[in-house]
């Protein structure tokens, strides 16, 4: 119990150092860049701009004011859930990101089960039979397929499949056919990664005293491979996917924009492209949120792998 | 049986490196001499001549303005992976530094600069570019800003690693009680040691750049229009996709191989360095 | 010798560069015998017992005849093998940490390993194992729950003897049992594994670098140099009218042997 407060704990300060630096690094940003807010949203509004209305608007967004200042009001609205608003649309921007949010995580957890289905078994290719043929297919599969720029993959894919095929739809997530293409976009560009460290942790785990005490027992290969060999092979492959869930969230955006996904990515490159400042910021913050979420998750799964953390016996 | 091992992994190390120098080569060359063969303007518009198919003029035809599609490869071959390159190079030569003194002093400062740069890697770099390419304002120069601002730290953070491990061994302690300035301790026995690694991170992490840039000139957010980036061309040619679907092809295959290029010499050079320094597997 | 249980002939084994690692290796072992076999560490003892169970890196060219009751074990095929290992031909390792996977219980591995030789449920498997456990003095229920890192190191090598005793092998290698514990522990070892083989008349090899373990268990002794058996035979003749250079200074030098490691250390093993 006290392993997991303590993990919670960590994991707490590290949500709090990271959003509290980058949405700094982001204020400040915002602030030596030319392009003005206030101008964007009279742009927006879409009125005669006088000199008026810009400082009514200056002083009404508090614009004028010390930039620790606003920062600061900007980190007390946030520690009671008020991300602030858009300047275009003027809706609450936690309202916007969550309404967006169901997308871009079920499309994140569909790439996640391809990236499975692909990763694990080239990973256990390359390992058992290393340096030789398979293990040269899975190792140049990773390579190849970590060189494919995945909004690209998604394109051929469409080609093939829906535009000559005409097998499955492109846009929208209307069904679950409409899922397929960018799960398996998303899982294919994920995967190469995977396949390489879970091919080089269970070369390692194969050579380890334990396998060998498996084999002396006289277990099947297959019981061996799996039940004792590959669990100890996930350990460091949680790891590496509870630092990757960033790098997840991150590619999904492409994705979302190459198959016209309504998620989070369509919003935030809006949002850039309008100059929506609070709305980079609150995803920002959401997205930091997500990822530190998720390392606290991987953190327990982590325990539940391993039992020798459970008493602290972290033996080596 | 530690040598079979190392024999194979050499063999393949070996053959990912030729491979990866053949296809610099080979793009190398396609980007010196394929452009001064068939001399087209990369942004010569010509409405007269659109989406041809390739002849003995335009080897591999003409996109939906009538601009020579091999000419603006070329082209976009010089921007990426200079580009690239400029990222990488400039993110080494902050990181590096950083790296060595921060490893090498240790200490609180040190102690309290990794938890903040750990707070800041742990956040997806993508999105990281996203929000700082978007603050400054959607174009090349600024994207590669983000990315410099981004990678320094990767560089810094591993530098940092190796330095903290390589103080440990026996000749750095030597060297320091033997009364050699700081600077000429790292010089002589810490850097030689961190370069290959920076090396085949380097490799590996310019064909993630120019992964990145094309990415977001895909979605909009980086190259614009006309400048031939391979990614901008591809966002430029998917309304004429059905028509012409080789105009989308083309510079897939240009990214996907030049990037091939650049992880295969990574991880041959990795398993050279690795032979070279005992450390066997790949 | 009609009691033969497992012969040895002109056993070789090369590395894949071709360096000889066993230079044609002649041993017989009888049923029930306590046989020694003894050296400094790289003198081919371990490699000797793997190429017994088969379990050598690929890589390695095996040459030679392996008699185990008169089937060659060289040329059975890789599952015909792998049925004879724990339940004929049963091996306890230095590395007791090794012993059992670290990331499961050990009942339940007890239990998988006697379910792979004999057909009988899990409940009958579980008896199986509790009463083993219980005949080396172990807290059986508690021992069958826990994870290998709960346990001491004497505790884990005891379940792991236990363990291949389950089966009743015919034959049982010992790798060095008793290195990594202290004393007392490795004489308690012993001393089981001496009563388990009476009482079962199982054959067992006993890997050792130590002298004095060597001449109070065993009943015969191969002593090996350098990839090779340089001499054999009844230990007290061993003993007292020793023949070869090598097992002179090795008999001379009996109480200033160095420590012996385990070449293939199982480092990394528990990292995580």
């Amino acid at each position: 119990m006290k392993q997991f407060l303590l993990i919670i704990g960590s994991r707490m300060l590290q949500l709090i150092i990271m959003v509290l630096v980058l949405s700094f690094i982001t204020f400040l940003l915002m602030k030596i860049t030319p392009g003005d807010p206030i101008r964007t949203m009279l742009n927006v509004e879409d009125m005669a701009a006088t000199k008026a209305d810009e400082e009514r608007l200056m002083k009404e967004y508090k614009f004028d004011r010390p930039i620790l200042e606003q920062y600061g009001e900007w980190v007390i609205g946030v520690l009671q859930l008020d991300l602030g608003e858009s300047l275009i649309s003027k809706r609450p921007v936690l309202d916007m990101i969550l309404e967006k949010l169901p997308a871009t995580l079920s499309l994140s957890i569909g790439g996640l089960v391809v990236l499975f289905i692909i990763a694990v078994p080239m990973g256990v290719l390359g390992a058992v039979y290393e340096g030789r043929w398979p293990d040269y297919l899975s190792r140049w599969t990773a390579l190849t397929g970590a060189s494919i720029p995945s909004f690209w993959l998604g394109i051929m894919l469409i080609y093939v499949f829906s535009v000559q095929l005409n097998l499955l739809p492109v846009m929208g997530k209307a069904t679950l056919a409409h899922f397929i293409l960018p799960s398996v976009t998303l899982g294919v560009a994920m995967a190469p990664l995977y396949i390489r460290l879970l091919r080089e942790r269970l070369i390692a785990t194969l050579q380890s005293s334990y396998i060998e005490a498996a084999k002396a027992r006289g277990l099947g290969k297959k019981r061996i491979l799996f039940s004792h060999a590959l669990r100890g092979s996930l350990i460091p492959l949680v790891t590496m996917f509870g630092l990757s869930i960033g790098g997840l969230l991150g590619g999904v955006t492409v994705i979302e924009i190459l198959f016209s996904w309504p998620g989070m990515g369509e919003l935030i490159v809006n949002a850039v492209m309008s100059r929506d400042y609070p709305v980079i910021q609150g995803y920002i913050l959401i997205i930091g949120f997500l990822v530190v979420v998720s390392n606290l998750v991987v953190d327990i799964m982590y325990v539940i792998i391993n039992p020798q953390l459970y008493n602290g016996k972290e033996s080596m | 049986m530690k040598t079979a091992v190392i024999r194979t992994s050499l063999s393949l190390g070996n053959v990912n490196l030729v491979l990866g120098l053949l296809l610099a080569v080979f793009i190398t060359s396609v980007t010196l001499i394929g452009g001064s063969l068939v001399p087209h303007d990369p942004f010569q518009v010509d409405m007269g001549n659109r989406l041809q198919n390739s002849s003995s003029i335009h080897w591999l035809g003409t996109d939906q303005l009538g601009r020579d599609i091999l000419a603006r490869l070329v082209y976009g071959a010089k921007l990426t992976i200079g580009l690239g390159t400029v990222a990488i190079v400039v993110a080494i030569l902050i990181g590096v530094p950083v790296g060595l003194i921060s490893g090498y002093i240790g200490g609180k400062v040190d102690a309290i600069l990794m938890r903040i740069v750990d707070g800041i890697l742990s956040f997806p770099d993508f999105i990281l570019a996203i929000a700082i390419a978007g603050i400054l304002g959607p174009n090349l120069t600024n994207l590669l800003i983000a990315i410099v601002l981004v990678r320094w730290i990767v560089y810094a953070r591993v530098v940092r690693g190796l330095v903290l491990t390589e103080k440990q061994k026996e000749y750095v302690l030597v060297s320091q009680t033997a009364n050699s300035s700081s600077l000429k301790t790292i010089r002589m026995h810490i850097l030689p040691q961190v370069i290959p690694d920076i090396i085949v991170m380097a490799a590996i992490d310019v064909g993630k750049v120019i992964l990145l840039v094309s990415s977001f000139s895909y979605i909009g957010l980086g190259a614009q229009p006309p400048i031939p980036e391979w990614g901008a061309m591809l966002n430029d040619g998917r309304s004429y996709f059905q028509v012409k679907p080789l105009l989308m092809v083309y510079p897939g295959i240009a990214i996907m191989l030049t990037v091939l290029c650049f992880n295969l010499l990574g991880d041959g050079l990795k398993s050279h360095y690795d032979i070279r320094r005992g450390r066997g597997r790949i | 010798m009609s009691n033969s249980l497992l012969t040895v002939n002109n056993l070789t084994i090369e590395s894949r560069s071709g360096e000889p690692l066993l230079k044609g290796i002649n041993m017989e072992i009888g049923r029930g015998e306590m046989a020694a076999l003894i050296g400094e560490s790289g003198s081919g003892k371990s490699l000797t017992a793997r190429a017994i169970l088969g379990i050598l890196p690929d890589e390695m060219k095996v040459n030679g005849q392996i008699l185990y009751k008169g089937r060659d074990l060289l040329k059975l095929s890789e599952n015909e093998h792998r049925l004879l290992l724990g339940k004929e031909i049963g091996i306890i390792f230095q590395d007791y940490r090794g012993s059992f996977t670290p990331y499961i219980k050990i009942g339940q591995q007890m239990i998988e390993t006697i379910r792979t030789h004999q057909r009988i449920s899990k409940k009958a498997a579980k008896e199986a194992a509790l009463l083993v456990l219980r005949e080396t003095g172990l807290e059986s229920e508690r021992v069958y729950n826990s994870y290998p890192f709960q346990l001491s190191g004497g505790q884990v090598q005891r379940a792991a003897i236990s363990m291949t005793l389950a089966l009743r092998p015919n034959m049982l290698i010992c790798d060095e049992v008793t290195t990594a514990l202290d004393l007392m522990n490795g004489e308690k070892v012993l001393k089981y594994i001496d009563k388990a083989r009476r009482e079962t008349d199982c054959a067992v090899m006993m890997i050792t670098h130590d002298l004095a373990q060597a001449y109070k268990w065993s009943d015969r002794m191969h002593v090996m140099y350098q990839g090779a058996i340089v001499e054999d035979g009844p230990t007290e003749q061993i003993r007292f009218h020793h023949q070869h250079p090598y097992t002179r200074k090795l008999c001379s030098s009996l109480l200033s042997l160095p420590k012996e490691r385990k070449a293939s250390s199982a480092e990394g093993v528990y990292s995580i």
